[in-house]
């Protein structure tokens, strides 16, 4: 046993007893890797007993590598843990599976125990600073405002844009729909100067230098151009402002951080921007993992649903939401593609059984991995502000 | 529309309710910081609290509607609490 | 890798022969990591000595052909076998005591069957409760086995631990809600095992009623691969009321008028002791604002139409008041009963002798009593608890509720549970031998109230396990000729309930 498992155990012990100690699995049957795979092995249960057993003696790095994979880090296990769902707030002890997958990670990085498609993945960021999301293309900065193109969008300013890798580069749709309505409802904003990862993905799949490298030249993108305010539509990059850089910056992180959907919802309903054009469409609404189940936002999306007129919406409900996932999280699609697959397959069934026609998302990571499975099952997959943009009469 | 602030996600100071009880937030009470020496507490953002406060009480209106159509109530007012309003 | 030995007669000769019988070596699994994940349940566990408890591989099988056919190899061998669902159980039944194949059934998930007409579902043992009943759900129907675990432990575990259920007093409990089951024998052949022929029967007089003796055996005879179960009419309408009180006798009056009702529509009454709500006051949003004078709650819940729920609740309101209780308040009534559908204990509840918050496992100790004892053997447990926390400072008394048990028959039979929490980090040998003399004193007490030491959890780890041969008293050989028969090479989860003497 080495002195960075020791270290890493001695750290994340009393967090890993919570679990082991009670041995509920509350968590397996929301784990949406675990309902496909059924091994053990993937439960969160089974990644807080093996702190317990690196504490022991009983289990190294080695041995548990490839189970650590095996998670999105939707957040479902860590919600619906009676250590944090019936007493996690009271005690300010709640179960911290995602924070332990990612330290996981990362000591696989540090012992030499990475997966070889991640590390092909992150070497590419950390060449071309945006993730290769389009696959044998590069990606670079010369191209990561291309889906802006003829929308007149200043660089700079007090509120910034922040675009997601997946949406700047694959799904910009989702994007130019999303800056279109900003612009419809007269909101002022502009872009970075040079905009890398927000490094999020990289600090999922253990990356942790090469994540702080890029949380720190974002940050000091904005400083250099006096932005107070970052808009995030995309649920990945509102957890990585909110979660990961007040960690990498502590006390002088003083940025304004707002979510998309909520802000586009705020304008719709005050009026600014006015949802005329019906959409007939029958849809279902899948709740983004990292929107639902990581920062508890359900309402705004809906009401945004509910504001579209022609629209029918056969609602599920966000606690039966805590079991669906897309798959497309935590690094999962680069390294079990099947896994993510069958994920994505299994919640696009799910909505085919509401007899709807169209399938909404509010995550442009989520909609790859439904789009394909959409596609299979002869169900639309369309993001929410692309269909907000339609009845808001925005052409593309 | 909430805007984060990492200057507001710090709770106020607690407000004593029992021996052992504490409350920072509104109804969402807490444990005495003091019993907590040996499992040390974690630094929890106000929106962490709220987001578990918010989905237990999800959770639970979620297990009504598993088991059965309709809760029925007695509509009648709490005959302990009145005691101690 | 890191090495821990194999402790029966597995060797790579026997993995590879287990290998060629599944045909995937993902679902054949020596690695440690497979092996140490799988060798504890929820209930309290020597973490000093847990090496001991790994199986030596673990088994992922889809169909009963294949766990027949691993069977049938551990009897060539004599290879223990341990069949593992959720492993969710309060006690040890899918805990290794000497290695062995590990059988895990959670890839048999599969529903095979709703019938609609004669009321039944066909499942694999792999499936959970609350899952099975989001399907069911857009059938008006539902599966009402509804433990303190529902949201996570799976059919199979639930009939290998005889399970019990919340909505029992309505519904019945696992045994009652089985119909019947594709079971593998000890020595490998697969049988359908109901009351009498009839997969969907649910009375016979045929034959031996075998159906009971597969369920609660703890994992000892033999392994379900599908199980055939009941479908009732999904509730209209729940109703829950809670009632308070100043002393727990009056309590356990009230117990008795309501459970004595006659009020078919009662799922469950369930009795709360000063203990336990003196143990709620510390981190439970519902008790602590509550005044001192609340020490015992009683709480009771209907299901069923409205049309009978309904006039019913005025009476449970009447009868609930009847005997100085006052009602705790919509808001308690609704939100802690919907509580109880997933109620396991949390380990922070756990405070040491100073009153530190610490992180406790849970070991709840389950009798089944009859009404007429609960207060004599609740005082003797708390007092041998407090005896044990006393002097060993690891300990702590949760608290005592008791539940109604008799299935469709409330009035008279309970499941009585202390919860005992147990700071196992501090386990040593000698805590450990501490406590099982604990919960060897706990089950003595209800032996001697003419109890049952388990009414669901079952006897399966040392300390209850030896009582076993006790309370079966003469039928004690019987049960020993059964096990003998149907398992002659003490393969099936060997080293449980005492079950050993079969073969002396």
């Amino acid at each position: 046993m080495g002195d960075q498992e020791l270290e890493f155990a001695e750290r994340w012990r009393d967090n890993a007893y919570g679990c082991f100690s009670s041995g509920h699995k509350f968590c397996r049957e929301v784990c949406p890797v675990m309902q496909v795979t059924r091994n053990e092995n993937h439960t969160p249960t089974a990644f807080h007993a093996s702190i317990v057993a690196m504490e022991k003696g009983l289990l190294n790095v080695e041995d548990v590598a490839d189970d650590f994979v095996h998670c999105t880090q939707c957040g479902a296990c860590e919600l619906r843990c009676p250590n944090t769902l019936m007493t996690g707030d009271f005690y300010r002890h709640r179960t911290r599976t995602v924070d332990v997958v990612k330290a996981m990670r990362a000591l696989m990085v540090e012992t030499g125990n990475e997966q070889e498609a991640w590390k092909l993945w992150n070497e590419r960021l950390a060449l071309d600073h945006n993730e290769p999301v389009l696959g044998d293309t590069r990606v670079s900065q010369e191209h990561v405002a291309d889906w802006a193109i003829g929308l007149d969008i200043p660089v700079g300013g007090q509120t910034l844009l922040f675009v997601d890798c997946e949406a700047a580069f694959f799904r910009t749709s989702y994007t130019r729909a999303f800056a279109q309505l900003l612009q419809k409802a007269g909101v002022e904003f502009g872009l970075m100067r040079e905009q890398w990862c927000c490094g999020g993905p990289a600090a999922e799949m253990g990356y942790q230098d090469l994540a702080l490298k890029h949380a720190t030249h974002n940050v000091e993108d904005w400083r250099a151009v006096g932005a107070t305010r970052i808009i995030a539509p995309d649920p990945h990059d509102f957890i990585a402002f909110t979660e990961d850089y007040p960690k990498y910056f502590g006390e002088a992180y003083d940025f304004e951080i707002v979510l998309g959907v909520e802000l586009i919802n705020d304008l719709v309903k005050g009026g600014r921007i006015e949802l005329t054009q019906p959409v007939e469409r029958t849809v279902t609404y899948h709740d983004p993992c990292r929107l639902n189940k990581r920062k508890g936002v359900h309402e705004a999306p809906r009401e945004l649903i509910r504001a579209i007129p022609g629209i029918t919406f056969k609602d599920v409900d966000r606690v039966t939401q805590w079991s669906y996932c897309s798959g497309g999280g935590g690094g999962l699609p680069v390294a079990k593609p099947e896994i993510t697959k069958e994920i994505s397959r299994r919640r696009v069934a799910k909505a085919a059984e509401l007899e709807v026609d169209t399938l909404i998302s509010a995550c442009p990571w989520s909609e790859r991995p439904l789009s394909e499975a959409g596609h299979e099952a002869n169900l639309g997959v369309m993001d929410l502000f692309e269909l907000v943009a339609v009845s808001a009469g925005i052409e593309p | 529309m909430t805007i984060f602030r990492l200057g507001e996600q710090t709770p106020p100071p607690p407000r004593r309710i029992t021996d052992t009880v504490v409350e920072r937030l509104e109804h969402q009470y807490e444990v005495d910081p003091d019993l907590m020496q040996i499992t040390p507490q974690q630094d929890m953002p106000v929106w962490d609290s709220r987001r578990i406060f918010n989905a237990r009480w999800d959770h639970l209106d979620w297990m009504h509607a598993h088991f059965a159509d309709e809760v029925l109530l007695a509509g009648e007012e709490s005959e302990t609490m009145e005691e101690h309003p | 890798m890191s090495p821990v030995a194999f402790k029966s007669a597995v060797d790579d000769h026997v993995v590879e022969e287990l290998r060629a019988i599944i045909g995937d070596d993902a679902r054949v699994r020596p690695d440690q990591s497979s092996r140490a994940f799988r060798s504890r349940v929820p209930a309290p566990f020597p973490v000093h000595r847990w090496a001991e408890h790994y199986p030596d591989v673990v088994i992922l099988p889809k169909t009963a052909i294949e766990v027949s056919e691993v069977v049938k190899l551990a009897n060539r061998h004599k290879i223990p076998i341990v069949p593992r669902a959720g492993g969710t159980g309060l006690s040890d039944g899918a805990v290794p005591l000497r290695g062995g194949i590990m059988i895990d059934c959670k890839l048999m998930n599969q529903i095979h069957e709703i019938d609609l007409v004669d009321r039944t579902v066909t499942v694999g043992p792999g499936i959970n409760m609350l899952k099975l009943n989001e399907e069911l759900k857009q059938h008006g129907v539902i599966y009402p086995d509804d433990p303190a675990s529902y949201p996570c432990s799976l059919v199979g575990g639930r009939i290998g631990t005889g399970g019990w259920s919340l909505l029992g007093a309505r519904y019945g409990h696992t045994r009652d809600l089985v119909i019947s089951m594709e079971v593998v024998l000890p020595t490998g052949e697969i049988v359908e095992i109901a009351e009498g022929g009839g997969r969907k029967l649910r009375k016979s007089s045929t034959g031996l009623t075998l159906k009971q003796l597969f369920t609660g055996h703890q994992g000892t005879l033999g392994i379900t691969t599908q199980a055939t179960l009941e479908l009732v009419p999904r509730p209209e309408v729940e109703f829950a009321a809670f009632f308070a009180f100043d002393e727990y006798i009056k309590a356990w009056e009230t117990t008795g008028i309501l459970t004595k009702s006659g009020l078919a529509t009662i799922a469950g009454v369930v009795l709360f002791d000063e203990k336990k709500i003196e143990y709620l006051r510390r981190d439970d949003e519902a008790y602590i604002p509550q005044p001192d004078t609340v020490n015992a709650v009683v709480a009771v819940a209907m299901y069923g139409r409205r049309c009978e729920v309904e006039p019913a609740s005025k009476e449970i309101m009447r009868l609930g008041k009847s005997n100085t209780g006052k009602y705790l308040g919509d808001e308690i009534s609704a939100g802690d009963w919907a509580s109880r559908h997933d109620r396991y204990a949390t380990p922070l509840h756990g405070r040491d002798l100073d009153g530190q918050a610490v992180l406790m496992s849970w070991h709840c100790e389950d009798a089944a009593l009859n009404y007429s004892v609960l207060p004599q053997v609740r005082e003797e447990w708390h007092a041998i608890v407090a005896r044990y926390r006393e002097r060993y400072g690891i300990f702590d008394d949760w608290g005592m509720f008791a539940y109604t048990s008799g299935a469709h028959k409330p009035w008279a039979d309970y499941l009585v549970e202390i919860d005992v929490g147990i700071w196992e980090q501090k386990l040593n040998d000698e805590y450990w031998a501490a406590w099982v003399d604990c919960k060897r004193e706990i089950a003595q007490v209800s032996l001697k109230y003419g109890g049952s030491i388990t009414a669901c959890h079952g006897a399966t780890r040392e300390g209850d396990a030896d009582l076993v041969p006790e309370e079966m008293g003469s039928a004690w050989p019987v049960v020993k000729a059964i096990k003998r028969a149907l398992d002659p090479n003490n393969v099936m989860n060997p080293g449980k309930q005492s079950l050993d003497e079969a073969y002396e």
